[in-house]
C-alpha cells in the first residue's frame, strides 16, 4: 500500500468512526426530545394551567402549583445567586487578579460546577431543613442558587478578564476609582457575556429535580408560601412518572415538554445574545 | 523668555517586577505649554517614562519608584498621594484608540461625570466644547449617541484626545498616539497636538522621528533606560552634541 492509499485509508476511518458517534449520539437526542414532544402535546390543554391537581382517579385538574412554585423556586434562586456569582467572579477577576487566592477559588468554583446536584440538595437539607424541621421554598432557593453561584461566578471572571486591560488603563487615567471604572467600563465591555452566562445558569438549575427533593419538596396544594414546601415541575414530573395513574403519567409528559421548552427558550435566547454582540 | 517648569524628575530610577532597572537615574524638566518629545529605540524606556507621570504603573504589583517626579509643587511618588487628583491633573491618550463601549455622548461624559458635572445641559455644553477642541464636532454632532466603536480609527482616537481633554487636565501624555493610524489621520492629531499645547503642557512618546522634528519644541532622547540628550528639538535634529543622539537621528542605529 502506498503512503497515499495509506492516508486516504486513514481519513476514510476517521470520518466513518466520527460519523457514527455522532449519529449515535444524536440518534438518543432527538429520540428523547422527540417522545417528550410527541407525548407531551397530546397533554397540553388549558386545565394544566389553570387547575390544581385533583385526587388520582378524578378527571382533570392541573399543575398550576408546580408552574406556580417552579417560577418562584427559580425566580428566588436567582435573586440569591446571581449577584452572588457576579460580585464573586469581579473579586476575582479585578480585585484578586492574578493572585493564589483567585486562582485556588477558581479552581474550587470548576469542582464546585460538577458537584452532583444530590450532594448539594442533601447539603441544604441538613442545613436549613432538618434544623428548621419543615421543607421550604427557601430551601429549595437556595439550594439552586448554590449551584448557580459557581456557574455565574466563573462566566463573570472569564468575561471580565476578557475585556483589554487597555481599556481599564484608559478610564484610570482619566482619574476614576476602580470601582467607577468596573462599574461603568468594565461591565458594559462584559454585559452580554454576563447575561449569557447568567441565562445558561438559569437553565443550568431549571431543570434540577434532585436538590428540590430535599429542600422544597413537593406541594399537592396551590401555595404562595415559601417558608413551606412548593411544588415544581421536576419534583412533580419525578413523582408523577413513578406514580400509579394514567392521568399522572399524561401530565408527567406535558410538565416534562413544558420545562424542556422553558430551557430551550433559555439557551436559545443566550446563543441569540451572543450572536447579536459578534454579528459586526 | 522664561519657561515655566511643568514637570520635573530628579534622579528618578523604576525598576519592572523582579527588579528590572528600566529607568536609570533621570532628570528632566517638561516645560509648561511646549511639546516635550520622548524619542528612542524601542525597549529605551520611553514609554516607561511617560507613565510614571501618571503613575499608571501603579496598577500593576511590584513595580518600584525611585527618586522624586515634582508636580505643582510636589513629590508625586510619595505614599499617600491622591492618584485619582493627580491622574485628573495629568490625561493620557494611548497607542491603540481606546474608546469606552458606549456611545460618543458618554465616552466624554465619563469623564466629565468624575469630575462631579451632572446636570444634562453643562454635560452637553462641555461634551460639545470638547469635541471641538479634538476637532471632531463637526464629524460627529450629528451622531453622539452612536456607538463609538462606528468611528474609524483616527476619530476614535480624537475621540480619546477630546475625553482626556474634557477633564482640563494641565498636562496630557501621549503614547504613540499615531502608530496605529493612517497619513491623514496622523496629520491631524499633529496639527492637534501643535494647536492644544496653547492650554496644555503635552509630553509625547514616538517612534516616528519626523513627528518628534515637526511637533515638538524640546526632545530628550532615551538610550538603554537613560536619558542621552536633551535640548530643544532643533539642536536635537541638527546639531546633536552626543554621538548616539546623532547616529539615532540620522538612521544609523535602533
Amino acid at each position: 500500500m502506498t503512503v497515499e492509499q495509506r492516508r486516504k485509508l486513514e481519513n476514510l476511518t476517521a470520518l466513518v468512526l466520527s460519523t457514527l458517534a455522532a449519529a449515535f449520539g444524536l440518534f438518543w437526542l432527538i429520540f428523547i426530545l422527540g417522545d417528550v414532544l410527541v407525548h407531551g402535546i397530546g397533554a397540553l390543554n388549558a386545565d394544566l394551567f389553570l387547575s390544581d391537581p385533583a385526587p388520582p382517579g378524578i378527571e382533570g385538574g392541573g399543575l398550576r402549583n408546580a408552574f406556580v412554585g417552579q417560577i418562584m423556586i427559580t425566580f428566588f434562586a436567582t435573586l440569591i445567586g446571581v449577584p452572588i456569582g457576579v460580585l464573586g467572579g469581579t473579586f476575582l477577576a479585578e480585585y484578586a487578579r492574578g493572585t493564589r487566592f483567585a486562582r485556588i477559588i477558581s479552581v474550587l468554583s470548576d469542582i464546585m460546577v460538577s458537584v452532583p446536584s444530590i450532594v448539594i440538595g442533601t447539603f441544604i437539607y441538613a442545613l436549613l431543613v432538618r434544623p428548621l424541621g419543615h421543607f421550604s421554598g427557601w430551601a429549595g432557593s437556595i439550594a439552586l442558587a448554590v449551584i448557580m453561584i459557581p456557574v455565574v461566578l466563573r462566566t463573570t471572571e472569564d468575561m471580565l478578564s476578557l475585556v483589554p486591560w487597555t481599556l481599564r488603563e484608559a478610564a484610570f487615567a482619566l482619574g476614576a476609582p476602580y470601582y467607577k471604572v468596573i462599574m461603568k467600563v468594565v461591565y458594559r465591555g462584559a454585559a452580554t457575556g454576563i447575561l449569557t452566562g447568567v441565562l445558561l445558569s438559569i437553565a443550568r438549575v431549571a431543570g434540577e429535580t434532585a436538590p428540590l427533593l430535599f429542600t422544597s419538596f413537593n406541594n399537592n396544594f396551590f401555595s404562595w408560601d415559601m417558608n413551606g414546601p412548593v411544588a415544581s415541575l421536576t419534583v412533580t414530573v419525578f413523582q408523577y412518572a413513578m406514580g400509579p395513574f394514567e392521568e399522572w403519567h399524561t401530565q408527567a409528559w406535558a410538565a416534562s415538554l413544558l420545562i424542556t421548552l422553558f430551557i430551550l427558550a433559555i439557551t436559545i435566547l443566550g446563543r441569540a445574545i451572543i450572536k447579536w454582540r459578534y454579528r459586526s | 523668555m522664561t519657561q515655566e517648569i511643568e514637570l520635573e524628575t530628579r534622579d528618578l530610577n523604576f525598576y519592572y517586577v523582579g527588579g528590572v532597572h528600566a529607568l536609570k537615574s533621570i532628570n528632566v524638566q517638561i516645560d509648561r505649554n511646549l511639546v516635550t518629545a520622548f524619542i528612542g529605540p524601542s525597549g529605551c524606556g520611553k514609554t516607561t517614562l511617560l507613565r510614571c507621570f501618571n503613575r499608571m504603573h501603579d496598577l500593576y504589583p511590584h513595580n518600584r519608584y525611585e527618586g522624586e517626579i515634582i508636580f505643582q509643587g510636589k513629590n508625586m511618588l510619595i505614599d499617600g498621594i491622591d492618584l485619582i487628583r493627580l491622574r485628573s491633573s495629568i490625561g493620557m491618550v494611548f497607542q491603540k484608540p481606546t474608546p469606552f463601549p458606549m456611545t460618543i455622548f458618554e465616552n466624554i461624559a465619563y469623564g466629565l461625570r468624575l469630575k462631579g458635572y451632572r446636570k444634562k445641559p453643562e454635560l452637553f455644553e462641555r461634551v460639545e466644547q470638547a469635541l471641538n477642541d479634538a476637532a471632531l464636532w463637526q464629524e460627529v454632532k450629528d451622531k453622539l449617541q452612536v456607538n463609538a466603536f462606528a468611528l474609524s480609527g483616527g476619530q476614535q482616537q480624537r475621540l480619546c484626545i477630546a475625553r482626556a481633554l474634557a477633564v482640563e487636565p494641565e498636562v496630557i501624555l501621549f503614547d504613540e498616539p499615531t502608530s496605529a493610524l493612517d497619513p491623514i489621520s496622523t496629520a491631524k492629531i499633529e496639527e492637534l497636538i501643535v494647536e492644544l499645547k496653547e492650554r496644555v503642557t503635552i509630553v509625547i512618546v514616538t517612534h516616528n522621528m519626523q513627528q518628534a522634528a515637526r511637533v515638538s519644541d524640546m526632545t530628550a532622547f532615551l538610550y538603554l533606560g537613560e536619558i542621552i540628550e536633551y535640548g530643544q528639538t532643533k539642536k536635537i535634529f541638527t546639531n546633536p552634541d552626543n554621538k548616539q543622539t546623532d547616529d539615532y537621528i540620522t538612521g544609523r542605529f535602533g
